[in-house]
């Protein structure tokens, strides 16, 4: 070993300030460490998988239900896609924190804000990406979705949104529990239960009546409304939320219910990951 | 913290000197505002770290205590990850990897991700990190904790170069009082939240005169103490540690003062002179029970 020399410190020209620099750069990073973790890729998109292509075509053939409902289901594991891919993502802030560089990004001359953002659009798009994935794959098992320009900008936005939401939530939870083991104990209380209550392999007035009132407030029963509205062009799901007539407005009043849970949830993990950072 | 107060000069190394739980990671943690300080104001060349903390992070870098690096990325990646969030221009940027990683021996490691990096090329590729963004304050936060020695030898090399050959001010912490003699212009010793002494290494040993007798008593201590004290060797600065007793000698030679203990008759199961170390003065401080006058 050598003493260092004495060109280790001297003056360095600044980069030109730019505002998305930062966010891309811990987007990129936060990819990285993704790619190199096939586990976060793969695993949540199994059940879902297994779900529309397995479970859909089975039940109908039991149950002895018409094609449509293999449609339904299928449209319903986008309701346990999002939660599982997004929750799986929030192990990242853990392993960061627990194992990770978490503890120089936050001496960064950075808003800290930036480090969940930029976590937020990887598990974005790799969301993105397995709903995508999944719907290509249920399309080639016969399965029929009725998708029209406006439907596909319906279910973009509830899509989006929600997968917005459930990050931001991935956020709290990881900023709030102290280890690995426990967020991961948390999580199908999370992404799992509200899924069976939302309308996913049933209508919620299917669900004893106080159970699809409380259906009705989960921001998981109004996302899946919309994509079946974008996608299979059924507005029967917000019939049953909202029950009134015109399909647009209840669309637009679901679509302000999961807009709002991802400001909330978003705004949350934010603070979340603050507090938690600086103590 | 109860309440500290210090000045570090451009160009300084300060060692923040204490315990476990003295509250030098703490100190760390506020000028680098990773913990929200309840009261008072911090300045980080000019930066109040609560009012512009960005600014305040901007001019500086921190080497953690424990490893901060992501397992499965390569050195290279560490090292341009923190020059693109630190803002420095590309080409600059990466001029600058290939010069620390040669200056840090990393070369040939560089591009390897830095989970098969053993524990002191590890610290190596930490410290090459915070010195990408060419930080006039550089925090070691206990940078040589649970390295085995040849390695931390290295490391102190490194350090040592840093100290002689750059402008950058460092705050250093630390438990090892060879580091902080070694290393340090000036050092606080701190215990308990509060800063007990701060000044040079030379004069913080200089406080305990120059010489100092170290006496393992065979009877009571504070009966020992009390005929030290009847003799006229030791002044209020003496000190013990279990059965050990350390008189600073200020107006004795080492002979004399032998000659005097034991005329006195004190029992004891061992005796030397010596000068006096900062782990004297350190002792003193923080972990001998101060020997009030019997």
């Amino acid at each position: 070993m050598t003493a260092a020399t004495t060109e280790l410190v001297r003056p360095l020209a600044a980069r030109a300030h730019n505002p998305f620099g930062p966010v891309l750069t811990l987007a990129r990073r936060r990819f990285q460490l993704t790619a190199r973790t096939p586990r976060e890729l793969v695993v949540p998109l199994l059940t879902p998988i297994l779900f529309a292509l397995v479970i859909a075509p089975s039940l109908k053939t039991a149950l002895d239900t018409t094609s449509a409902y293999e449609s339904f289901v299928a449209t319903g594991t986008i309701g346990l896609l999002i939660p599982l891919n997004t929750m799986f993502a929030g192990i990242g802030v853990l392993v960061d924190r627990e194992a990770g560089a978490q503890r120089e990004l936050l001496t960064a001359p950075i808003s800290r804000a930036l480090l969940v953002v930029a976590n937020l659009l990887v598990a974005f798009a790799i969301t993105a990406l397995q709903v995508a994935v999944l719907l290509v794959a249920a399309r080639a098992r016969g399965i029929h979705f009725d998708i029209t320009a406006g439907g596909f900008l319906w279910f973009l936005a509830a899509g989006s949104l929600f997968t917005v939401g459930m990050y931001g939530t991935a956020e709290v939870l990881a900023a709030r529990v102290p280890s690995t083991e426990e967020y991961v104990g948390r999580v199908p209380a999370i992404a799992i239960v509200p899924w069976f209550l939302a309308g996913s392999l049933f209508p919620i007035n299917a669900l004893p009546g106080f159970l699809t009132w409380f259906a009705r407030f989960l921001p998981l029963t109004h996302g899946l409304a919309l994509v079946r509205f974008g996608l299979l062009h059924d507005s029967s799901s917000l019939h049953n939320i909202w029950k009134m007539q015109n399909a647009s407005a209840m669309a637009g009043l679901s679509l302000a219910v999961v807009a709002a849970f991802a400001l909330l949830l978003t705004a949350a993990g934010i603070r979340a990951f603050g507090r938690h950072a600086v103590h | 913290m109860r309440g500290i107060t210090f000045d570090v000069s451009p160009g300084e190394v300060f060692g923040l000197l204490g315990p476990n739980g003295a509250g030098k990671s703490t100190t760390v943690g506020m000028l680098t505002t990773t913990i929200k300080p309840s009261e008072g104001r911090a300045r980080l060349v000019g930066y109040d770290v609560a009012a512009a903390p960005r600014a305040a992070r901007a001019v500086s870098s921190v080497v953690f205590q424990e490893a901060v690096v992501d397992r499965a990325l390569s050195g290279r990646r560490h090292l341009g990850l923190h020059a693109e969030l630190w803002r420095v221009e590309r080409r600059e940027a990466e001029a600058r990897i290939e010069e620390l990683a040669s200056a840090l021996e990393l070369a040939d490691l560089i591009d390897r991700p830095v989970g098969s990096y053993s524990g002191g090329q590890r610290r190596r590729l930490e410290i090459a990190r915070a010195l990408v963004s060419n930080p006039r304050v550089l925090f070691l936060d206990e940078p040589t904790v649970g390295l085995d020695p040849r390695i931390r030898a290295e490391l102190l090399d490194v350090v040592g170069g840093l100290r002689d050959r750059s402008a950058t001010t460092i705050l250093l912490t630390t438990h090892y009082l060879d580091e902080a003699e070694r290393l340090c212009d000036r050092i606080a010793i701190m215990h308990r939240g509060e800063i007990v002494a701060l000044d040079s290494p030379r004069a913080l040993r200089a406080e305990l005169g120059r010489q100092i007798v170290e006496l393992r008593a065979r009877d009571d201590v504070e009966a020992s103490v009390a005929q030290l004290h009847a003799t006229g060797i030791a002044d209020g600065d003496a000190f013990t540690v279990g059965q050990t007793i350390y008189v600073p000698l200020h107006d004795h030679s080492g002979a004399d003062a032998l000659a005097l203990i034991e005329g006195a008759g004190i029992r004891t199961s061992g005796i030397t002179t010596r000068e006096p170390t900062l782990d004297d003065v350190y002792l003193r401080l923080t972990g001998g029970q101060l020997a009030e006058a019997a």
